[in-house]
């Protein structure tokens, strides 16, 4: 068995609001020092696969950076390794990818390059940790065409998962995606070992008819009656953070030490490319309770219940609560961060309280479907005056500067949008 | 002119007690995260010098680990790089090819120096500074110098620990003396020297300079009265942490609000580099309480720390207590114990409610009232101290103790456990 595996990591990730602004779903920050596609990446290498090829679309600068030549996962090698995918031009086709399956069809010449006979398709923007070993053992013994990893997910959830029916022996029967009324609640988590010879001859077959190939609406449907597709069940944890809520709850959850994350294995380390930054210092009115906090920060006001990136500086006198702070940003004296999301070299001014109120459920004006729960979030670079008061399910425009708060009083009110 | 860096870093630094039991001084770790060597090889790498010899004779392997091909200095390079030095027998069955010293060292490895280097930069792999070596080096050629030392000023009651240097004001030296106990100078060697190539080949093997074994007390005079020897005045902060009690010192001062050495990145040309492992954040605990401290990636704080440094993985327990004191790598401090005044080796394990540093005794180590006479304890790398004891001041606890080696639950000030 030669495996190669795939990330898909184009996705744009919408309902991520201003996170995802300026970086690909999977160049998110997450937990300090991750990105959200550390994850995958070093469950690949800690399987032992070190073939492994990032297929990348929407704005792919913050992770070819972050991904470099692989160096932090041991993927600068001379054969195989990590390569970074990009939709390119040739003769006779100058196409984006269209969808999930598109873009491996359209790279199909990597797999044939690095003489894979298996293919592990997996995606970029979700935080779990799994030996794929078991897996590809299981398909190899079974001789499936097509293996996927499902996990249990409860009834309420069914219609965001394609939803599969299995005989006795795991093989699958149906599958239905994204469905109204499920009848199971197995789910599919987007992660495939596909026998590559059938996974090209199926996605040529169904190019033609659909420029925007996906996995699940068009290419796995499509096998059921006529290949061999069977299941590998998966019962650790598994997260999608593709929304501001899911991304703020997974944080808060490992601020509070009872996440079934365990980042603190030695046996599964999560690897990523870090800067060399000295030890965190707590100051003399500094405290932390409750919270994750990097190398290269200096905290000398309180923190709780908060997730604090490498080199976040918390001035003396501020107050951070159930909040998430991404690298370099600076909390002034006496500023109050409550239930936010700031990302990376966000000023906050002395005095400001960022999530202030009580109606946590005031939803964004704008996208009052995305934004809904209370938290308010901060664009890359945003500079916030001192001395103002900012609402719940606010959003702050990236790179915002200061000027851009005067057509608010000292007040912003919950739901505003500052650009 | 190219330069060729060689790091003496094969010193026992007998005065670091049971830290240098297990490890040579250069590999001690300082500052949470560091190790004393990282300080000298950065300023190499900073300074675009990007030849260097490491050489090594006393317990390398801890060094030979941290370095390994010099992937954090960027000294993993094709042409030049990082060349970790060892002894080695220069005829089959020869003994006694160990070096005497630090000019035996040098002349040991002067078949190493490569053919295109015109000066050699010899540099003591034990000292904590931050230094550009630019401007000594272009110093060094504008005085056309066969010898630049860089010297700075120390009070007169330390004199006696340095080689002291009388010099016009144009820097030529037109006086030295090693140690001596009386002197009108206080312009004091700081170890690290220039030499033109031609310079240092005739002083090590031409001559009386054939017999000399150390450099700054037998090499140094010598060529004071015989070559053209300058001092280059270096402003910034250096210390040699040779004693435990300054290297305890140096480690607290970090913990100032504007420490002497800040380690705080400013600019990124100028980093000090080291091999950190993977980890995540600090994680704070819900009754966790800190005051002016230190704290590395992948520490899990339950319990109280003031004043302290804490370097990578270490877990502090709920209740338990760590007071003025450095904590290294993955050492546990169990619930219910307090550490007061004490310096905690690599995985060492304080057992519940123990207490280390207790007391007001302040009786000097009985076995090297010299070393330890401050009421610092220390504790060798992975001694396990069982619960309930209690342990006094000036106490030495060997490397690798287990509860069998402990004479009971008591442990007055100025004894020693183990060999």
């Amino acid at each position: 068995m030669r495996v190669v595996a795939l990330i898909l990591a184009g996705g744009a990730g919408t309902r991520l609001g201003v996170l995802s602004d300026q970086r690909a779903k999977p160049a998110v920050p997450f937990a300090g020092r991750f990105r959200v596609i550390d994850f995958t990446l070093s469950n690949c290498v800690n399987s032992g696969i070190f073939d492994v090829g990032i297929l990348t679309q929407y704005l792919p600068r913050s992770l070819n950076e972050h991904i470099g030549i692989g160096r932090p996962w041991d993927l600068d090698r001379s054969r195989g390794g990590v390569r970074l995918l990009q939709p390119y031009q040739g003769r006779g086709h100058k196409d984006w990818y269209g969808g999930t399956a598109d873009a491996v069809l359209q790279n199909l010449d990597y797999l044939r390059d690095r003489r894979a006979d298996t293919v592990v398709i997996l995606s970029g923007d979700h935080i779990y940790k799994m030996d794929y070993r078991p897996m590809l053992r299981l398909h190899e013994a079974r001789r499936a065409d097509l293996t996927v990893a499902v996990m249990n997910v409860r009834p309420e959830e069914t219609d965001r998962f394609g939803i599969v029916l299995t005989d006795g022996d795991g093989r699958v029967t149906q599958f239905l995606e994204k469905p109204k009324d499920a009848p199971s609640t197995l789910a599919n988590m987007g992660v495939y070992v596909f026998n590559v010879n059938a996974l090209a001859e199926r996605m040529q077959a169904l190019a033609p008819k659909h420029p925007d190939l996906d996995f699940g609406k068009h290419v796995i449907p499509s096998m059921v009656e006529s290949h061999a597709i069977y299941t590998f069940p998966f019962e650790g944890y598994w997260v999608d953070v593709g929304t501001v809520d899911a991304y703020w709850q997974t944080s808060m959850e490992l601020t509070s030490g009872q996440s079934q994350l365990n980042l603190y294995d030695p046996a599964w380390v999560i690897h990523t490319r870090s800067q060399e930054r000295p030890p965190a210092k707590l100051g003399p009115q500094g405290s932390a309770r409750d919270s994750l906090i990097c190398n290269g920060c200096t905290v000398r006001g309180q923190v709780s219940r908060s997730v604090l990136s490498p080199g976040v500086y918390v001035s003396p006198g501020a107050v951070v609560r159930d909040s998430i702070i991404m690298n370099d940003s600076w909390v002034g004296p006496g500023a109050v961060v409550d239930c936010c999301i700031l990302d990376k070299d966000v000023v906050v001014g002395p005095g400001t309280t960022l999530g202030w109120g009580d109606d946590l459920s005031t939803p964004n004006q704008r996208y009052p479907d995305r934004f809904n729960t209370g938290p308010t979030i901060v664009g890359k670079g945003a500079h916030i005056p001192a001395n103002r008061r900012i609402g719940r399910n606010v959003v702050i425009q990236s790179e915002v500067d200061e000027a851009a708060f005067s057509a608010f009083s000292e007040t912003i009110p919950s739901g505003a949008t500052v650009e | 002119m190219a330069v060729f860096a060689m790091i003496l870093a094969g010193g026992e630094g007998p005065a670091l007690s049971v830290l240098t039991a297990v490890r040579s001084e250069a590999a001690v770790p300082f500052g949470g995260k560091y190790r004393i060597i990282d300080f000298t090889l950065s300023n190499c790498v900073n300074s675009e010098i990007f030849d260097v010899a490491v050489l090594t004779q006393y317990q390398p392997r801890s060094l030979n680990d941290h370095i390994g091909v010099g992937r954090p200095w960027d000294l993993d390079r094709t042409s030049g790089g990082v060349r970790l030095l060892q002894p080695y027998q220069r005829a089959k069955g020869e003994r006694g090819a160990w070096q005497e010293g630090t000019a035996d060292a040098l002349r040991f490895n002067l078949e190493s120096l490569p053919a295109a280097a015109d000066d050699v930069l010899i540099l003591a792999g034990d000292h904590i500074y931050m230094m550009d070596y630019r401007p000594l080096l272009r110093f060094h050629h504008d005085c056309g110098a066969d010898v630049t030392m860089a010297v700075r000023q120390v009070p007169a009651f330390e004199a006696h620990r340095f080689g002291m240097v009388v010099a016009d004001p144009g820097g030529d030296v037109v006086e030295y003396e090693e140690k001596p106990r009386r002197t009108r100078s206080t312009t004091a060697s700081m170890g690290i020297y220039v030499f033109r190539r031609a310079a240092l080949i005739k002083a090590l093997t031409a001559g009386s300079g054939k017999q000399q074994h150390n450099l700054g007390g037998e090499v140094i005079p010598a060529l004071v009265r015989s070559a053209k020897v300058y001092a280059y005045p270096f402003q910034g902060y250096w210390a040699d942490v040779g004693t435990i009690q300054a290297y305890y010192e140096a480690n607290m001062a970090l913990l100032g609000e504007s420490p002497a050495l800040d380690l705080d990145v400013h600019d990124w040309d100028w980093v000090i580099h080291t091999r950190s492992e993977e980890r995540p954040a600090v994680r704070f605990g819900p009754e966790s309480r800190v005051e002016r401290a230190m704290f590395c990636d992948g520490g899990q704080v339950d319990g109280t720390v003031i004043n302290s440094v804490i370097s990578p993985g270490v877990r502090v327990a709920p209740g338990a207590v760590v007071r003025d004191s450095i904590v290294m790598t993955d050492a546990v401090i169990e619930a219910g114990a307090v550490v007061d005044r004490a310096i905690i080796d690599k995985r060492v394990v304080v057992g519940a409610d123990a207490r280390v540093g207790a007391g007001d005794s302040n009786t000097p180590n009985l076995k090297w009232p010299e070393r330890l006479n401050t009421g610092i304890t220390v504790v060798g790398k992975r001694a396990a101290i069982p619960p309930g004891t209690t342990i006094g001041r000036n106490v030495v606890i060997s490397p690798y103790v287990a509860a069998k080696d402990f004479p009971g639950p008591e442990v007055v000030s100025g004894e020693t456990v183990g060999r």
